[in-house]
């Protein structure tokens, strides 16, 4: 067996197991069907009295505490955009009485408002989230139905929405201060799929994710943005520079992979090696340079500082002498030297 | 219930997404017309007038550590304020006001003051700060760091390597390197009318201190200072409007970088190899800028089909005066080209996007991507010095360009509710200039599996597989001397990589989730036959979180990642006869409890991370050469907290924050100043602390 491919064929062995557990997984009922939707919403029957209905049972004490809704922008009377300038509750999660879903249990018992039997489970209403009843296409409908605009633009078609993320997977609405949006409390949300990128951070070399001092936010646009990995900026570097305007240029000496793709030499999220190279130099530099001479040389142990101390390899190695290695605009600095 | 059957022409594909492109009347549904007279919202607890929360305390270090305190601001032993505060007003209105203060008593506060009326304008004003502290290990023979001139004590003695250097023992002086950003940014956004947002924001940032960087005459070299006194502003404007069924945004972005310092002399500390050659000097950043617009739109075709698209069109340019070819005034050197570089960088980034649901089942995604750079920078032959000490071959400037077009096709297939197969093709091409390779062309085939096996497990599983190739290998322009012709350049390579990614999320109880994921991924270069010849990644993480009862909850993670290489080298100048290694290993662990130990009055919990990094690098030159010993960094740390509420707006806080860090780097260990014959180091230590905080403070809730 060829060992290399061992961790393919883990992965082939974890996929088989987990099959063979659920070869009886239940036959799931078709997806309720969008237009369906779209019109039980529109010829719902709302509440009459709108919010107080739900808050009687949805007060501070319930399980699932609402009320810091109310500290929050679509808590917010006085903009007219705002769920609590309309439909209140319901704006979001459908009409009360029949719910959004073309639910008939729900229809034949008169909703998530009606009576209940003592014992008897309580017909769901239109929710969000991993215990939501609703498709997740279903659930990002209804809050693009206002969110749609400005940074939300491109979200259809990236990578997030196509992986079925629900809006309330990161988004906490019933808090005051939603964690996602803000920068000390943003990772760990993001770390809960991302969990490899929560370990990169902890590496030696990092950007200071880990301490609050920078957001996921300040590199990537989860809902959507032109360029890979979903970036602030149109291209990868031109995020990099928004912070580190000075290795921009455009340098008179260029250093051909720098200006295409920072990610050749360095690792954003973290490395064992410092200034987040994804190895270390000379071995680094010499996997691109090889002209006879002092780049052509395997410097081995024997240049450490118990033998012979090379400055080819101690200290900045290859940046000992070659510092400028971002370009140089020194007349003279066509080796990054100057 | 049966499946509806498989698409399984592309004649039934095409139909279907032409089917799909038919306009729709209303892309959305209008709100319902309710009757909400009766909608009293009594019980809503709207929130009016101020409200917040303020906490002041105190802290202590117990030690010195920049690796420490590298970002956080703690690097000092001793005591620190703790000042954090949010406030916030609200009125009906929709006016409000949010002011946040964090870490207000360490370098790393930032303040964040925004008000507006809510669905009308907003205004904003906010302050960071930034510190990245470098190395407290390092020591220099040579005054005035942190200015533009290096010079080295009087009674220094030039030798021809730094053994020596008989007045270097007494001549060092230790130089904390750290730099510090200072962010001040300013904001508006005003919503002129109900389907418009426009905004505007300014950000000015000063960064300032020291960091090193090394400078050499021929191959003599010194670690150097340089210092750091930035500015860069930037501006970010945008107008965007949305309709029902499309969205659009025009922006623009302008960033300034000016770098008050052009230059860093410095004396040369060796005996001149070459008459003249007392001075050594290196251009610093030059100043920039950058511009662009970016035009974003989104519409809706039918209710089951999207376009987008983005353009971005912009110019970096840089002007900076040159500095002389030398400033070794033995040399006869001709007169430059030019007087600057007036470099200029045209850059067009454009994306079409199509996403279409055909039916309920199937959805296509389209995607393609073109990214230019154009470089116009002027070519000129300049004659140059080589370290200040010999005047060279002329060369000229190679201002590098180049196009990226990416198409990428993918479709996903769901089965049922619960299954849903993906599968894609993307055809990435480069095209350069003046490198050594005009064309790489990468084509890439994946398959991915989405699966909710049961009610509370979802798995995924994604395989891809990629093939890169090139135009021939050709030396590049100008280099002299030559590249090895056997070399590839590993992104210019020929390459073939595969992948594989596992994902599962279990809730086997609504108290317990966990998850799981292993990531994998080749990279087989093995047509070269210099450079790099093999990479591997594997990544293994799981979590899991655990409400254990109503007032404890338990966080879990483990991770362990290996990133591996080969490289080849060639010490003869011909075929490869040195052979590397490179094997990284990161394995990380943490546990974190939270526990209410007296009901409404006292949580406590409890944090511990650790990691251990290994390095291991291996080079075979076919001689008994001694191994080099593993880069290492072992990093634990225990955060300890109780919060104990006084009163119902009154809460007492103590924290304990405990961190021992080790790590070993034979780039550093053991390299004294004057240990290389040939570089004048800093002679900085591989990190190492032992640290404790602890603070207390006081939350006042109104």
């Amino acid at each position: 067996m060829n060992h290399n491919y061992s961790p393919v064929t883990l992965l082939l062995l974890l996929w088989c197991v987990s099959f063979s557990s659920t070869a009886q997984a239940e036959q799931a009922a078709t997806p309720a069907d969008a237009e369906q939707v779209a019109r039980t919403v529109q010829e719902g029957v709302y509440t009459e009295k709108g919010a107080d209905t739900c808050i009687k049972c949805h007060d501070e004490d319930a399980d699932y505490p609402v009320f810091d809704i109310f500290k929050t922008k679509h808590g917010t009377r006085g903009d007219k955009r705002a769920p609590f300038a309309g439909l209140q509750c319901e704006a979001c999660h459908g009409p009360g009485v029949a719910g959004a879903k073309a639910m008939q249990e729900a229809l034949d018992r008169g909703g998530h408002v009606g009576k209940v039997r003592p014992g008897q489970k309580r017909p769901p209403i239109f929710n969000f989230g991993d215990k939501s009843d609703e498709s997740v296409k279903e659930q990002n409908r209804m809050c693009l139905t206002c969110h749609q605009s400005d940074s939300h633009i491109a979200w259809m078609g990236t990578k997030h929405e196509g992986s079925d993320v629900a809006c309330a997977n990161c988004h906490t609405i019933h808090a005051a201060q939603d964690p996602v949006l803000t920068r000390m409390t943003q990772p760990d949300v993001c770390f809960k799929c991302h969990t490899r990128q929560r370990a990169d951070f902890y590496k030696p070399s990092n950007h200071p994710v880990r301490f609050g001092q920078i957001a996921c936010t300040e590199c990537h646009n989860p809902h959507g943005a032109i360029s890979a990995s979903l970036l602030v900026r149109p291209t990868l570097n031109e995020t990099c520079y928004t912070c580190h305007a000075e290795k921009r240029g455009p340098f008179l000496w260029e250093h051909a992979p720098v200006p295409e793709d920072c990610t050749l030499c360095h690792n954003p999220h973290g490395s064992i090696h410092k200034a987040l190279l994804n190895k270390t130099a000379p071995l680094l530099c010499q996997q691109c340079h090889s002209q006879a001479g002092h780049p052509s040389v395997a410097y081995t142990g024997a240049g450490l500082p118990s033998g012979s101390a090379s400055g080819f390899m101690l200290a900045g190695a290859c940046l000992n002498c070659h510092s400028q290695v971002h370009g140089s605009n020194h007349p003279s600095g066509v080796k990054l030297m100057r | 219930m049966k499946p509806e059957p498989h698409a399984t022409t592309g004649v039934r594909l095409l139909a279907l997404a032409l089917i799909s492109l038919q306009p729709v009347s209303a892309a959305r549904a209008e709100p319902p017309t309710v009757d909400t007279s009766n909608w009293k919202c009594k019980y809503c607890a709207f929130e009016e007038g101020f409200s917040g929360e303020v906490e002041v305390g105190a802290g202590h270090v117990s030690g010195d550590s920049f690796k420490f305190g590298e970002y956080n601001g703690l690097e000092e032993e001793g005591g620190f304020f703790v000042g954090n505060a949010t406030a916030r007003y609200r009125a009906e209105d929709a006016t409000y006001l949010d002011l946040l203060f964090y870490d207000l008593g360490l370098d790393s506060r930032s303040l964040r003051v925004e008000g507006g009326k809510q669905g009308k304008y907003k205004l904003f004003l906010e302050y960071d700060e930034i510190p990245h502290y470098i190395s407290d290990s390092t020591a220099t023979p040579y005054r005035g760091t942190g200015s533009e001139t290096l010079s080295l004590p009087a009674g220094w003695a030039e030798a021809g390597s730094t053994a020596g250097m008989s007045a270097l023992g007494g001549s060092l002086r230790d130089v904390d390197l750290h730099t510090k950003r200072e962010r001040v940014g300013v904001g508006v956004a005003f919503v002129p009318r109900s389907n418009w947002q426009t905004a505007v924001q300014y950000r000015h940032e000063e960064k300032e201190g020291k960091m090193a960087t090394a400078g050499s005459f021929f191959f003599n070299a010194a670690q150097l200072v340089e210092p750091v006194d930035y500015v860069t502003d930037q501006v970010d404007a945008s107008v965007s409007y949305s309709a029902s069924n499309w969205q659009a945004k025009l922006a623009y972005y302008g960033s300034m970088f000016d770098n008050k310092d052009q230059s860093l002399l410095w004396q040369n500390a060796y005996t001149p190899l070459v008459a003249g050659a007392d001075e050594g000097q290196l251009a610093l950043a030059p100043d920039n800028q950058f511009h662009q617009i970016v035009l974003s739109g989104a519409y809706q075709l039918s209710q089951r089909t999207q376009a987008s698209a983005d353009v971005a069109v912009g110019r970096m340019e840089q002007d900076e005066d040159f500095l002389p070819a030398t400033v070794n005034t033995s040399l006869l050197v001709p007169s430059l080209p030019r007087s600057s570089a007036d470099a200029e960088v045209d850059t067009l980034t454009a994306n079409f996007r199509l996403v279409s649901a055909v039916t309920d089942k199937l959805r296509l995604n389209g995607a393609y991507t073109y990214n230019d750079r154009d470089n116009d920078t002027p070519q000129s032959t300049y004659s140059w010095v080589t370290t200040d000490s010999f005047v060279a071959t002329p060369r000229t400037n190679q201002p590098y360009s180049f196009t990226q077009s990416e198409l990428k096709l993918s479709g996903d297939y769901r089965i049922d509710k619960s299954t849903k197969v993906s599968a894609g093709f993307d055809h990435d091409r480069h095209e350069r200039t003046r490198q050594e390779v005009n064309t790489t062309r990468e084509n890439t085939v994946w398959g991915k599996l989405s699966k909710r096996a049961k009610e509370n497990l979802d798995l995924s599983v994604k395989f891809a597989h990629a093939e890169r190739d090139n135009s021939p290998y050709k030396p590049a322009p100008d280099v002299d001397p030559e590249q090895n012709p056997l070399l590839r350049k590993y992104n210019l390579a020929d390459r073939t990589r595969n992948s594989a990614e596992f994902h599962a999320s279990l809730i086997p109880h609504e108290r317990v989730n966990l998850g799981f994921a292993v990531d994998f991924a080749r990279d087989d270069y093995s047509r070269s036959q210099l450079g790099l010849t093999d990479g591997q990644e594997l990544g293994l993480n799981a979590d899991a979180s655990v409400l254990l009862t109503d007032d404890t909850s338990l966080h879990l993670f483990v991770g362990r990642e290996r990133i591996r290489s080969k490289q080849a080298g060639s010490q003869s100048g011909s075929v490869p006869d040195w052979f590397a290694r490179n094997d990284d290993t990161v394995t990380s662990a943490g546990i974190g409890i939270a526990h209410q130990l007296i009901e409404d009055k006292l949580d406590v919990g409890a944090d511990y991370t650790a990691i251990r990094s290994t390095g291991k690098i291996d080079v075979d030159s076919g001689t008994p050469d001694p191994p080099f010993p593993d880069l290492k960094t072992d990093l634990d740390s225990l955060k300890l907290y109780a919060n104990y509420r006084l009163r119902e707006d009154m809460t007492l806080n103590a924290a304990y924050w405990y961190e021992n860090y080790n790590s070993k780097d034979w780039h550093l260990d053991g390299v004294a100043p004057d240990t290389i014959p040939n570089v004048l180091s800093f002679g900085a230590d591989s990190p190492d602390y032992e640290i404790h905080v602890v603070t207390l403070s006081l939350r006042y809730k109104f």
